[in-house]
């Protein structure tokens, strides 16, 4: 039952590394990060079920929350980069090669 | 029996979600399904007895950030020809597939290593909003407070990054 | 019995941080608007009084001691201790190194206050003064260290002070030449003073390395290596003091401001050899053989720099050569083991050869740097106070009584007499002669006769107070210190030299009266005969000659400088350009050249894998996730 729930989280989690690795979209890439951090959301409220306690719900919130501020930094990162070059390809910000 | 049948529609339909986010090619799609992904996890957090987790991801995930996000790629209008053009994209999927197994098989192997105990019947106050609230603003008092503050300095920095009038091409 | 004085490691404490807070000004203003002078100079001869008068405080508290209780000291931190050797950053204040502090402090004080006129204008006026502090600190860390480690730190110090004054004018490449010079001789003499500190501690150095202990533990030192350990000493006394082979650095050393000669020849840097080896004198007494070394050397010292010093026409240079000369008296003094008639002709010698200095500073400041005896003559009117300040200070050098050389250089030369050294003796005796002959060529050149050039003679001037007090205060200690060591053929008490006698391990030679009397009487009629001689040939305006055989040669230094260069110099630079051209670039660097090959290689290869996307960084590092997945999946099961 509890393998279940968590196998279920560790497939959402390698979709989501996938999606990241694989896509060039930006906000392809960035929903996968979501869905990583829904993945491990998942394993908390497991892990609080089982153990009867409810921290794991509390450091469930504390993601939410850190997955709202990511996603409002993100779409303004977003929202910059398509200004400026006109593109969602992640290859398109290549200032990093030498 | 009846909570197993839903555990695996619920399974069914997330996993269906995420895959749907990472073949669809336009973000509008993938957005789309990562919603159904969201609200099926939101029943499977039911199942597990955290209704305040369920009602926040239900109005915060599902609600609040996708819609944030659904509106953004609205706001961008994206055409089919801003879209990048990944020719290779499922041979690039099989690759991925390959790398990803050994982390997938490692973390099942650990997953089944662990005691499998069947799940007691809780309370009637276990995952309510009282119960969770008390731990949340008595023994996470701190951490809270903090990510208030990664709150503000995220809403100040997009604020900052997105409010400039830069040029627009 | 020791007694502790936490106050002995303010003394060089003080002026070092002077130099600290002057420094630091200065670098912090020297590409602004300076600083006004007054601050640097005030801020400057604070530290220096200050350390007089604390040595005073020691000098007091000592003398209310019964003498063979005399010993102040403090140690102020552990500062390195590996196996056996245990090194203290301690203070001594023994009747020795009182006897140095006092007058290292006075006259660095008073060439201090002298600076403030000499140097006024200059564009580096804060960096001089943070200089003269360092200066001046390092020299009483030197002699106020408890063992040999501490005096080697301000050794060191003294030796680059003297590189940074000499250099002081840096915009003349002969200066840097010059101070660079003198800090190579130097260092190759503190080579040999570095192997003798190691043969000592090697030796009996296991109880303790400070003088103390190595006191205790000299009847262990075995003859052949006390003499090795002497003579090392002694080289590392050369370097530092100028003695025959390495004085050469002494003269060049001219190229420094004046003050700073004053602060080298008088106070604080040539004396450190003398009183490394009074202080060592417990290791000399064990190995009276290296003693006569050391006075032979210094005697012949003190006879070439004599010759030289005859015909030089540069008023510094004159009075360089006078120190290498009074230094090799010195020498003669400690190696006969008259440490104390060695140590008091320091003392005398510091007022004189400051008062010499100063007022030779003065002639030049007067007449806009000009360094040419043969270009002065009749200042006798114009500057009347430098005049007879220098007149006394003249005659002290020259060893004429009552004036304070002639009872220090006579007590050496009697010592000579005495302890059976008639060969040292006599040239002792001729060089007095020698010295008395140029020291009045110089003073009948520029202060007697008619002006030679006309020009400058006119605009010459008496300078300000600040440095004619200082003159005046010098010219009293040159005529009158030698009363404080007076012997008792006169009815003095030999005050000095009896307060010198715990620090120091020395016999007393006896002899009679008549023998001194007849070393007194001979070196007056030396003395007498230099100074007629010169009276002779340069009071009524002789003109410049034009030197042929002896004295061309002897202007020319005996060539010495050339030799150097021939023998020494320039092989070595040889040597140096062969290795640079052909042996480092074809062996030692080959093994570097290699390996930044190898990385600039490695570096070309590995660039392929840095593409600049971070989606390909993300797969890099999932790739690695994996690759531990999967080793770390293997072990567990």
């Amino acid at each position: 039952m509890i393998h279940d729930y968590l196998i279920l989280s560790v497939i959402l989690f390698c979709l989501g590394i996938l999606g990241v690795i694989t896509r060039r979209n930006v906000f392809t890439v960035f929903m996968s990060i979501e869905l990583m951090l829904n993945a491990a959301n998942l394993a908390f409220i497991v892990f609080s079920r089982v153990h009867e306690s409810m921290d794991g719900h509390v450091l469930a919130m504390m993601v939410m929350a850190v997955a709202a501020a990511e996603a409002a930094l993100a779409l303004a990162v977003v929202i910059l980069l398509h200004k400026h070059k006109g593109k969602l390809d992640t290859n398109v910000f290549s200032l990093l090669k030498g | 029996m009846f909570a197993e049948v839903l555990f695996i529609a619920f399974a069914a339909l997330s996993v269906l979600g995420a895959m749907g986010l990472i073949l669809f090619r336009h973000p509008m799609k993938g957005a789309m399904s990562l919603i159904v992904t969201m609200i099926s996890l939101a029943g499977l957090y039911a199942l597990l007895s955290a209704k305040l987790i369920f009602v926040l991801q239900l109005i915060v995930y599902a609600g609040a950030i996708m819609s944030l996000i659904l509106f953004i790629i609205m706001f961008l209008n994206i055409q089919d020809n801003d879209l990048p053009v990944e020719e290779g994209r499922f041979l690039y999927l099989a690759g991925g597939i390959a790398v990803i197994i050994p982390i997938a098989s490692f973390l099942i192997k650990i997953v089944n290593g662990l005691p499998d105990s069947q799940v007691t019947i809780v309370g009637n106050g276990f995952g309510g909003v009282k119960e969770v609230g008390l731990i949340l603003f008595q023994d996470w008092l701190l951490p809270f407070e903090i990510v208030s503050l990664l709150l503000l300095v995220a809403l100040i920095g997009a604020v900052v990054l997105a409010g400039k009038r830069r040029l627009v091409k | 019995m020791e007694h502790s004085a936490n106050y002995l490691g303010l003394i060089p404490l003080l002026p070092l941080t002077g130099a600290l807070v002057i420094g630091l000004l200065h670098m912090m203003t020297c590409t602004g608007k300076p600083l006004p002078e007054k601050l640097y100079s005030t801020l400057a001869c604070i530290g220096p009084l200050l350390s007089f008068f604390m040595a005073l405080v020691v000098f007091f508290h000592l003398r209310d001691m019964a003498p063979e209780d005399r010993f102040l000291s403090h140690i102020a931190f552990t500062w390195f201790a590996i196996g056996d050797l245990h090194v203290d950053m301690g203070f001594l204040a023994d009747p020795l190194s009182a006897l140095m502090l006092i007058f290292v402090s006075f006259i660095g004080s008073l060439i201090h206050i002298y600076s403030i006129g000499y140097m006024a204008g200059d564009e580096n006026y804060g960096k001089f003064f943070a200089y003269l502090n360092l200066f001046l600190g390092s020299m009483l860390i030197l002699v106020l260290g408890n063992g040999p480690v501490v005096m080697f730190v301000g050794w060191e110090g003294v030796g680059l002070c003297s590189y940074l004054l000499i250099s002081f004018y840096t915009k003349d490449t002969d200066n840097v030449l010059a101070g660079n010079k003198a800090f190579i001789v130097n260092r190759i003499g503190d080579l040999g003073f570095v192997l003798g500190m190691s043969f000592l501690f090697w030796a009996i150095g296991s109880g303790g390395f400070d003088y103390l202990s190595l006191k205790e533990n000299t009847h262990l030192l075995t003859p052949g290596i006390g003499f090795a350990v002497c003579l090392l000493l002694f080289v590392g006394a050369c370097g530092k003091s100028a003695q025959i082979p390495l004085y050469v650095w002494l003269p060049d050393a001219m190229a420094g401001p004046t003050p700073v000669s004053a602060l080298i020849h008088a106070a604080t840097m040539v004396t450190a050899g003398v009183y490394m080896v009074a202080r060592f004198s417990f290791i000399y007494a064990h190995v009276p053989a290296a003693g006569t070394i050391v006075a032979w050397v210094g005697i012949l010292t003190a006879l070439l720099s004599a010759i030289f010093g005859m015909f030089q026409k540069d008023i510094k240079k004159i009075l360089a050569y006078s120190t290498v000369s009074q230094l090799g008296y010195m020498f003669a003094g400690v190696g006969l083991a008259a440490y104390s008639a060695g140590i008091f002709h320091v003392f005398t010698h510091a007022f004189f050869k400051a008062l010499l200095f100063l007022g030779a500073g003065s002639v030049i400041y007067a007449l806009h740097h000009q360094q040419d005896i043969w270009k002065m003559g009749g200042l006798k009117k114009k500057m009347p106070t430098t005049y007879a300040t220098m007149l006394i200070g003249a005659l002290a050098l020259a060893g004429c009584p009552p004036f304070s050389g002639f009872f220090s250089k006579d007590e050496i030369l009697f010592s000579a007499l005495a302890s059976g050294h008639p060969g040292i003796w006599f040239i002792g005796v001729t060089v007095a002669g020698m010295t008395a002959y140029y020291t009045f060529r110089m003073i009948f050149l520029v202060f007697h006769g008619k002006p030679r050039d006309q020009e400058a003679y006119d605009h010459a001037h008496e300078p300000p107070p600040v440095m004619t007090v200082p003159l005046i205060i010098l010219a009293a200690g040159a005529a009158f210190a030698g009363v404080l060591n007076l012997p008792g053929i006169f009815g003095g008490h030999m005050s000095v030299s009896h307060w010198l006698a715990p620090s120091l391990v020395e016999h007393h030679p006896h002899a009679s009266v008549w023998v001194e009397l007849f070393a007194m009487l001979a070196s007056i009629a030396a003395v007498v005969v230099g100074i007629t001689i010169a009276y002779k040939k340069f009071s009524q305006g002789a003109e410049e000659p034009v030197f042929t055989g002896f004295a061309k040669f002897g202007y020319h230094k005996f060539y010495v400088d050339e030799i150097y260069n021939a023998v020494f110099v320039q092989p070595y630079k040889a040597i140096g350009s062969l290795i640079s051209r052909i042996f480092e670039p074809n062996v030692t660097d080959i093994h570097v050249k290699l390996s930044t090959w190898i990385y600039k290689k490695c570096g070309k290869g590995f660039k392929v894998l840095q593409v600049g996307y971070v989606r390909v960084y993300a797969i890099y590092m999932v790739i690695g996730l994996s690759l531990m997945s999967f080793f770390l999946s293997q072990s567990i099961n």
